[in-house]
Order: structure tokens, then sequence, then C-alpha cells
């Protein structure tokens, strides 16, 4: 063989090895969002990895009806009267009725704006979205008007916002959280300013946000206060980020970390309480079922925990469920049942009671086109 | 997959983030700065590639000689080339060690940039789980994707295009020796101008962040090849009309 040619050769040959892996790591990692479930009157609504909004009769496991949207869905269903509200990733939110999946409205009616990722929040007849354009967006629940929009306040906006009375506060991957008023949009007095971006939405407890950060911490931020009541853990950040927003309930917070442990910490001091090591990173936020705490971790157990049994400074795990399918999204329970979307892109039934999954499950989201 | 991350990716992707961190958050001037590292880091790979093409450059009046003398006769021509090649001491394929031995770090560094960025929430989830706990590290998330007129995190444009393009038409074309032959002077053609196409393509396909980096690269691989090679090497106006030299030094 002639040696221009093998060089040829070798340098196409090389050429392509760089982009076979480029491809393997880099835009080749397609979004197929993590849309959780949502139960409502014996119905699951679930987003699918193709961007389809789902309603399946809990009872007979039948796909009701289905909406294709137009991009991934990261936002879980939202069920308020009539209508199943889901935000997409192309920068649309769609109002489908719940009884046959029509949509009632899109908004915007022409174009997008930025990407949704972060839950969509409904509170006084209005529903708040957070957009990747870094803007707020309150839009008229029943015919999909824009009532206001905030002005940009990060480069993007992958948080979903929390409200409480007439101020909604929204966290932003660059360490700040600002307060709107809800009825306008416009900022209010307080802001708050981190050194670490944060890496969770911020949850609401009394007068305090408990929210993750990048610096591997859990953060209380009193509102009004310009620099947190506590960081988790003290001494040392923790293994991981803490993700998943926590759940607060009687004074202590639960926050799961991608360390792979679930911490309990004292909401007022910061002290951790117990935790406890599931081994995979926690994605999901804890879920409260009465005083059952569930918890899932990325590899798809179910940790079922009673917060009265123990003695006081631990819970009491009762059951451990593999369901057999990684899970990053949200869940929702309902009457001693937990129903999981899971990465295969199934929803699964999980009976706490039992500690099994419910026979007939998994339900496949996948349709055939 | 994992002892990979372990050993290359991870260590990359952490300094760059780092970097990035230290160079006031700029995400750009870190790719910038990384990528120099590299080339300072790989330099005596690289120098014994440019000694290499320099001897190989030196070696082309003869070259071309034999390749008038035996033009008709390859097999003889090849003989010929060989011996040549074994009496000056050097390896045709020399250069290309060199270059194989770096492409673990390139693709590193492809995968850091594509990784770091995060541009979508799977990739700043996965990213989790592949950072050191250094507070660099952490108050550098997330990355600020503006650079200059760039959005690292998406497609380049038709600037960024033409500069990619062009440093590498100027990188290669100063190491590629004219052919007699006119089969393998097609074949230097084609390959002076594919490549430069191919990347210049490619940059409104990947991130312009990984299009930042082969921009610099290639901008350090001129200048080094300028002052190991001593000169612009084959990178003169050619006239139609004038013929290559064909005397020995």
């Amino acid at each position: 063989m002639k040696q221009p040619k093998l060089l040829s050769l070798i340098a196409i040959a090389l050429l392509s090895l760089v982009l076979v892996s480029c491809g393997f790591s880099g835009r080749a990692a397609v979004s197929g969002g993590w849309a959780g479930t949502a139960f409502v009157d014996g119905i699951i609504y679930a987003g699918s990895r193709d961007g389809r909004v789902m309603a399946i009769n809990a009872s007979s496991k039948d796909i009701q009806w289905y909406y294709a949207t137009d991009a991934p869905v990261y936002t879980t269903p939202i069920v308020d009267g009539d209508l199943v509200y889901v935000g997409t990733y192309s920068g649309r939110v769609y109002a489908l009725t719940i009884s046959r999946g029509i949509e009632r409205w899109i908004y915007p009616r022409a174009g997008s704006i930025g990407a949704i990722v972060g839950r969509l929040v409904v509170a006084n007849s209005t529903m708040y979205v957070s957009s990747s354009d870094g803007r707020v967006y309150a839009l008229d629940m029943t015919y999909g008007d824009l009532r206001w929009k905030s002005e940009p306040l990060a480069d993007k906006l992958w948080t979903s916002p929390v409200i409480q009375g007439d101020t909604l506060y929204v966290s932003t991957l660059d360490g700040n959280i600002y307060a709107l008023s809800v009825e306008t949009g416009e900022l209010l007095d307080w802001f708050f300013e981190s050194e670490a971006g944060f890496a969770s939405s911020p949850v609401i407890y009394g007068e305090t946000l408990f929210l993750g950060s990048f610096d591997r911490r859990l953060n209380a931020i009193e509102i009004g206060s310009d620099v947190p009541a506590w960081k988790f853990p003290r001494e040392g950040p923790a293994g991981n980020w803490f993700w998943a927003p926590p759940v607060v309930h009687r004074g202590i917070v639960y926050a799961g970390c991608l360390d792979g442990k679930l911490y309990a910490i004292e909401a007022q001091t910061g002290a951790e309480l117990w935790v406890f090591d599931a081994g995979k990173p926690i994605v999901s936020s804890p879920v409260l079922l009465g005083e059952l705490l569930i918890v899932i971790d990325e590899s798809g157990v179910v940790y079922v925990f009673d917060l009265l049994a123990g003695s006081g400074d631990r819970a009491v795990l009762l059951r451990t469920i593999p369901i057999g399918a990684g899970v990053r999204s949200s869940f929702s329970a309902h009457n001693g049942l937990v129903y999981v979307r899971g990465e295969n892109n199934s929803v699964y039934v999980v009976d706490i009671d039992q500690g099994e999954v419910v026979e007939g499950w998994p339900v496949s989201l996948a349709i055939e086109k | 997959m994992a002892v990979w991350n372990l050993i290359i990716g991870n260590p990359l992707l952490n300094v760059l983030i780092a970097l990035s961190y230290l160079l006031g958050g700029s995400f750009g001037l870190a790719i910038i700065v990384l990528t120099v590292i590299i080339r300072l880091v790989s330099w005596p790979l690289t120098k014994r590639q440019l000694k290499s093409t320099k001897a190989m450059q030196e070696m082309q009046p003869k070259i071309q000689e034999l390749q008038k003398k035996y033009g008709r006769n390859q097999q003889k021509l090849q003989q010929e080339m060989m011996k040549l090649y074994r009496e000056a001491g050097v390896n045709p394929l020399g250069c290309l060690w060199p270059m194989l031995v770096q492409f673990p770090i390139w693709i590193a560094l492809y995968q850091a940039i594509m990784k770091a960025l995060a541009t979508t929430p799977e990739n700043l989830l996965d990213l989790a789980q592949r950072l050191y706990s250094w507070n660099v590290v952490s108050q550098a998330i997330p990355l600020n994707s503006h650079f200059l007129w760039l959005d690292l995190g998406e497609p380049g444009d038709i600037v960024l295009a033409i500069i990619v393009g062009g440093t590498m038409w100027v990188q290669q074309k100063m190491t590629q020796a004219p052919a007699v032959d006119p089969r393998q002077e097609s074949t230097s053609r084609m390959m002076l101008l594919m490549m430069p196409l191919m990347f210049g393509f490619l940059t409104f396909m990947f991130p312009s962040g990984l299009a930042l980096y082969w921009a610099v690269s290639n901008i350090i691989g001129i200048v080094t090849q300028y002052f190991v090679t001593g000169g612009w090497g084959y990178l003169k106006i050619s006239s139609p009309f004038r013929t290559a030299p064909v005397k020995g030094k």
C-alpha cells in the first residue's frame, strides 16, 4: 500500500476514534426527562421518556389516554380540577383534560419560553413556572394567559419555586434566592446570595428555607437573613450534593443525598439526629405517607421508615423493596401504595404493607407508533 | 470505562473546573489554559513528532528525486525510499506514534469539556458523581458557559468554524510536502482540504467549547512548529508554473 494512502487511512481512523469518543459522552446524551407520577382519583398521571403524558387506570392498568408533547418532560404532572398540567423541555406548558387528554391550552400559544425543568407550582388559581430563560412565569390556570413574568433572575432556572403567603421564593444554580410578589412578579427587598450555587429547589418550613448547594451541604436560610442559620454537615462537606429537595416533618429535616445517605437533621439547630446509608445515590425527594417516610434510591430500592416507632432519636426501617429499575423521578404515595416511574419507562406500584411490587405491574409507557 | 474515568477522565474534568474558578469563573479561559498545559506536558512527544516531521521535510528533495527516477516502478521506488529512510535514521510513521500516544488525552479533554458544561439536567446530575470534594470545584459549579461572543455549550458559529478550519489548514500546510507523483499530489491535496473542512463542519455540530479547544490547539501547534522546524515550512504560495526542487541538499 502506498504511504500517503496509508497515512490518510490512519488519520481518518484516528479522527473517527475521536468523534466516536466524543459522541459517547457528549451531545449523544439525549435528555429523556424524569417526570414523576401523580395519583388522583384512581388515575396515575406520568410522563414518558419520549415526551408523552399518560393517564393510567390504577385498577385496570389500562392506559386511558396519552398525549404526545414535542419534547422530554421533566415536570411531574399536576392535577387541578379537570385539568392536568405539564411543562416540557421545549419550553411550553400544556393543560390537558383529565378525562381524555385533550389540550385545553398551551402556553405560549406560539413559540416557546426556555426549557422547563423545575416542578410546576400551583397557588391561588395561578400556575408558577420557572424556565431556563431565567424567568418565572405566572399563568392563569383556566385559559393559560400570562399574568406576569419576572425579570431574568439567572442564566437559567432549573429549580422550582416555593410559595408562602404572598411571596414566591426561587433558588438559582448560581447561588441566589430571590423573593417575588406572587401578585405582580416584582422583586421584593429580601435577597440571599450564597458562595456556592444551589443544587436543589427550596422547601419552606415555618420561616426557613431548606435547600442543598453544590458545596455538598444542606442550607437552612431564615427568610430576611443574609447568612445561613446553619449548614449541614457542620464539619466538612457531605459525600455529594443534596440534589433532591428535603422533606420537613415535626421539626426534622429528612434529606436524601447523592452520597447514598438519608440524613435526619434537627430543623432548628442543624444537628444530625440519625443517618441511614442506602449505598446508592438518592435522587428523588422522600415522600411522607402519614408517619411513614418513603425513600427510593437511584437503583430503585424502596425504603420505608416508621418515624414514630423508634426511640425518638432514630426511625425504624420497616421495609426494603427493590423494584428492579432505576429511579430518578419524583414519586407519589397514596393509601399504602407507592407509584413510581422507573428509568426503564415503566410505572410500578409498590405495596408497602406487602413489601412488594403489586402483581400485574409494571405498566410500560412505551406506545407503539 | 470506570478505569478510564478514574485515571484520566475525572482528574482532567476536575482540573478543568478548578481552573475555571481560579480564572475568575471563565470556562473559556480554563479551556485555553488547560490546552496550553496539556501541550506543555506532552511537549517531549510533540518535539519528537516535529523533529521527525522536520527530518522528513529535509529529505523531500531526495524523495522527489527518487520519485522522478523510479516513478514508473512503484516497487523499486518503495525499496529506495525505505533505504533512504534507513540511512537517515528516520521512521516515516514516526510522526504518527506521538500523535497516537496523545490521543487518549485529547479524548479525555473532549469528554471533560462536554461533561463540565452539563447542558442538560441529566448531565448536571451525572456530573455530581465525577466531581472531587475540592472547594474550588464546588465553588465553580455551575460553570459560566459564555466566553467572548460564544456560548460554549451551544454549537459554534461561522466565525469559529473559519478559525478552526483555517488554523488547521495552516498547520497541515506547514508540514505537507508537495509530491511529484500526480496521484500522490491529489491525495495530499484531498487530505489538506478534507480535515479542515470536516472540523469546520463539526464546529456547527459540537459545543463551541470543543471548537475553542481545537482552535487553540491548532494555534499552539502552528507556533511550536514554526519555532521547532524554523519557519513556515511548506506554507508558501506556490505558483502553478514553478516546479518543485529536485536537487538534494
